[in-house]
């Protein structure tokens, strides 16, 4: 129960937005996924290019190695005379017949000397071949190889020096240079069918990857969700919800955390609740216990009042003096034990249905205020469920704290209004001339014994109205606000929720 | 401030693994190579016999030297063994024949005057020649042309080191430097 | 004035209230029991028991009951506010009225007063005894009968039969009939008058569950008749 209010009670706070818990861009589960598919597909990706390279460069090398030797053995068997003669020679046909035994598939060879051009093909020089390769051919007598791409098409280029022996260990570059050129076709088909398995077995893996991705995010997020939904529990006040702790990992931890947390938690608000309800126990048995000798001395004082007049001045002050503060105690003491059986939740609602404007006009009329000091805009026939006796107090608290720290003239203004749907809402406001509430004070107008004036010791009440009108209107479902006319003077707004129809008697 | 380096730490390892792999899924199919030395040259039979063959060298279109082995008619009296070199230089000297020119092989030499007669003086790994040519202005084709006919002749290996005296007066010495 | 019996077994509020009524003019007799308060009635004839609920021993209700078996005495209930369901139980025994205590003297007189009130609103030009059905009200006697038979009313049930049946099918707010019959205020207990009509009906309707003389207007209130 709130007693430390702000002007404003009743009203629910407003709910914090909750967003929807299902659909969220970024959300956990989306962003485990993610992360999931990423790692997946790089370790997918990675290894399948990894694989596709290294097997790309094992074929290609391959043919690479078995196209060179078997080039330069095919070349070896031959013999050249020297000069080479473009005709005549039978230089094609050698040419020819080395293409032939290509391997590993048939190439086309060039041959190159001097200003001689000749191939196994149709055209006597090669597109393909490459200056760089002929002079590496030419200034360097080793083998070399080259692959060229030209129009899509891999070609494997290889020049070939030749030498001859001019002594038994003694070999000579001969001026004539070999050049084979091989399509690279076929290699070309398996890399292809390569990159094609290795894609086809990187994209299934993903998918695969997606499944166990689904069941982690799920393991992860039910602790969590259960973890959100054992908080909101705790937030609306179920301190005793626990959280089922699985296994030992880190969602287990926070699982065994949160419990332990939330004993903590319910612990400390019991000890703070029976601290609360032993203070308050104390507090209704304190005016139980003074309620006795006062119903004695109330009743006697006057007898007091009476022979006052008889006595010595001093005395009779006194007497006076006790008299009208036995009265205001016996107020007191009325108001706490009120407000020790709200605090106990022991106060009843007697309603019945009743004339509001009659009731308020009653009120007045039972303390006598039906002078200019107070004035009424109270429409007929607005009736009613409410407690007459609390609603007669709410009034009377009010109109009496406007007439004592407001000024005079207070006004009472009581309409309907229509809030929603069905809901029609009793609006009862009282208005003073004075100076307003101060800011500062505002916020505590409701609380017990709060002087707004701290200059004044002693209210003429007895400090407990207003929260006991609070707390009248709450039990009738109700609001109460304070605030300030633009104008100036305090303004206490009363809405309870009219329920004009239920039981008579 | 941290929102925007949560973003940036996300997008970070976002591109990361992303960057990493591109390098390996670029070059698919069957990428170019630089040239690449593959083993040693094909030694092919060139029919080149010491004792009845005598081994020139031309200049070759590019530049290069080019071995072109000749058999001169025997006289029928001559001695067996290796041709003289003082003939190889004749021969030389003589320039390229048809068959050479249709390979396009062309000589640096100057077309040989009358004059001093060509000696050859063998020493174990040197060869001193006088030539009935200026030496002084030969190029370093015609000198290398020379140079590598006379080594040959006098050596398989043709590792000798060649002197020429020109009936100017002018000397040159140098190796072939051809041999493997 | 009147003759009060007091039973309250606090001594303080006893020697008060006793006091402060006496200091008024009443004649009063305190008593700190429920059985010595019993005990006095006879020889002291009290025209209005004034009764503390929470009494030792023999309660404040058990008292009650016991006087109402005898007697249709002006019961007025001594109670302090919250102690909610002894007036609900205090009323159902038959009590007419009852006080919060601390109380000042003025209020207990006041009440005191209110209870011992003649209705006096009958008079001008009606009948002094009235039928309706078989039920017949003597005004100036201010009997009840039923059926030939009479009826033992409190107080309380009197006045309000009275008021009810003076102006027959009219409806009257439970706050109308505290302010009229008990003298309260508006805004006063109005179990007051629920508890006093059930007592009524339980006396002179035949059925309690469908009265006929007083009936219940949902809302608004009670009246009496039509029949």
């Amino acid at each position: 129960m709130s007693t430390g209010d702000t002007g404003s009670t009743g009203s629910p706070a407003s709910p914090v937005p909750r967003r929807s818990p299902r659909i969220r861009a970024f959300g956990l589960r989306t962003r485990l996924l993610l992360a999931f598919l990423l790692v997946a597909a790089v370790s997918a990706g990675t290894t399948a290019a990894l694989t596709y390279r290294e097997a790309r460069t094992a074929v290609l090398q391959t043919a690479q190695d078995t196209a060179v030797s078997s080039f330069r053995e095919q070349v070896q068997q031959r013999g050249f005379g020297l000069p080479v003669r473009e005709d005549g020679g039978g230089l094609e046909e050698v040419l020819r017949d080395i293409a032939r035994k290509g391997k590993p598939h048939p190439w086309v060879v060039f041959a190159e000397y001097g200003s001689v051009r000749a191939s196994s093909g149709e055209n006597p020089v090669s597109t393909v071949i490459t200056p760089e390769l002929r002079r590496a051919a030419r200034a360097d007598p080793h083998g070399s190889f080259e692959r060229v791409v030209k129009d899509g098409v891999p070609y494997l280029t290889i020049a070939m020096p030749t030498v001859f022996k001019t002594g038994p260990d003694n070999l000579l570059p001969s001026g004539l240079v070999l050049y084979a050129v091989m399509p690279m076709t076929d290699e070309q088909v398996n890399v292809d069918a390569l990159l094609m398995a290795a894609r086809d077995g990187a994209l299934p893996g993903l998918a695969v990857a997606l499944i166990p991705g689904l069941i982690a995010a799920r393991s992860v997020l039910r602790p969590v969700r259960e973890l959100r939904q054992a908080a909101g529990s705790m937030g609306s006040g179920r301190l005793d919800t626990r959280i089922p702790v699985r296994g030992s990992d880190e969602l287990a931890d926070l699982a065994h955390t949160f419990n332990e947390s939330a004993a903590q938690l319910e612990r400390s608000v019991r000890e703070l609740r029976e601290a609360e309800a032993r203070a308050r126990r104390f507090a209704s048995d304190v005016s139980h216990e003074l309620r006795t000798p006062l119903a004695g001395m109330l009743a006697v004082t006057e007898v007091l009042d009476e022979d006052a007049d008889g006595l010595d001045a001093d005395t009779a002050r006194a007497v006076r003096l006790v008299s009208a503060e036995t009265g205001k105690l016996a107020v007191l003491v009325e108001d706490l034990m009120e407000i020790s059986r709200f605090d106990a939740g022991a106060a009843e609602l007697n309603t019945d249905e009743v004339d509001v404007g009659e009731a308020i006009r009653k009120s007045l009329d039972n303390r006598h205020w039906t002078d200019d000091r107070v004035r009424t805009d109270l429409p007929t026939g607005i009736r009613a469920r409410l407690d007459p006796r609390r609603f007669d107090l709410v009034i009377a608290n009010l109109v009496g704290n406007a007439l004592r720290h407001g000024s005079a003239p207070v006004a009472i203004c009581l309409r309907t209004e229509t809030r929603s749907a069905d809901t029609d809402v009793l609006i009862t406001e009282v208005t003073d001339s004075g100076p307003g509430i101060r800011p500062d004070s505002l916020p505590h107008i409701f609380d017990r014994f709060y002087k707004a004036d701290a200059a004044r010791t002693r209210s003429a009440g007895s400090g407990l109205g207003l929260a006991i009108t609070l707390e009248n209107v709450k039990l009738h479902g109700g609001t109460i606000h304070a605030g300030n006319l633009p104008e100036g003077g305090a303004v206490f707004t009363v809405e309870i929720p009219l329920r004009v129809e239920g039981a008579g008697g | 401030m941290r929102r925007a380096r949560r973003l940036r730490s996300t997008a970070l390892a976002l591109v990361v693994p992303v960057a990493a792999m591109l390098p390996l899924l670029g070059g698919c199919g069957i990428p170019e190579t630089d040239v690449i030395e593959a083993g040693g040259p094909a030694s092919v039979q060139a029919f080149f016999n010491r004792d009845s063959d005598m081994l020139l060298f031309f200049r070759a279109p590019d530049g290069g030297m080019s071995p072109v082995i000749r058999t001169p008619d025997r006289d029928p009296g001559a001695t067996a063994g290796p041709i003289p070199t003082e003939k190889i230089i004749q021969a030389l000297l003589d320039g390229p024949r048809d068959e050479d020119r249709a390979a396009g092989l062309t000589t640096a030499l100057p077309a040989p005057g009358t004059g001093p007669t060509i000696e050859v003086d063998p020493s174990p790994g040197r060869v001193t020649t006088r030539l009935p040519l200026s030496v002084k202005n030969l190029n370093a084709a015609a000198l290398r042309q020379l140079t590598c006919t006379i080594a040959y002749s006098e050596d398989p290996d043709g590792q000798a080191v060649v002197q020429l005296t020109g009936h100017d007066g002018a000397s040159r010495s140098g190796t072939c430097g051809l041999a493997l | 004035m009147s003759r009060v019996l007091l039973i309250e077994d606090d001594p303080s509020v006893r020697e008060g209230v006793e006091l402060g009524l006496r200091r008024r003019g009443h004649e009063v007799r305190a008593a700190a029991t429920g059985e010595a308060g019993l005990a006095a009635m006879p020889e002291f004839r009290p025209d209005l028991l004034l009764l503390d609920l929470m009494l030792p021993g023999m309660n404040g209700v058990q008292v009650c009951r016991q006087v109402r078996e005898r007697s249709q005495l002006p019961i007025i209930m001594l109670t302090a506010r919250g102690d909610d369901f002894d007036v609900v139980i205090g009323l159902e025994a038959g009590a007419d009225d009852y006080i919060v205590k601390p109380a000042r003297t003025e209020v207990i007189e006041a009440r005191i007063r209110a209870v011992l009130r003649r209705l006096d609103d009958g008079g001008s030009g009606r009948p002094a005894i009235e039928v309706y059905g078989e039920l017949t009200i003597d005004r100036v006697g201010l009997t009840v009968t039923k059926a030939g038979r009479p009826l033992a009313l409190a107080p309380s049930e009197l006045k309000l039969l009275l008021h009810l049946s003076a102006a027959p099918e009219q409806v009257f707010s439970r706050q109308q009939l505290l302010e009229h019959v008990w003298e309260h205020s508006y805004h006063a207990d109005a179990r007051l008058v629920d508890a006093c009509v059930a007592r009524l009906r339980g006396k002179i309707e035949d059925e309690v569950g469908r009265p006929r003389y007083v009936q219940t207007l949902r809302g608004f209130g009670y009246r009496f008749g039509p029949l």
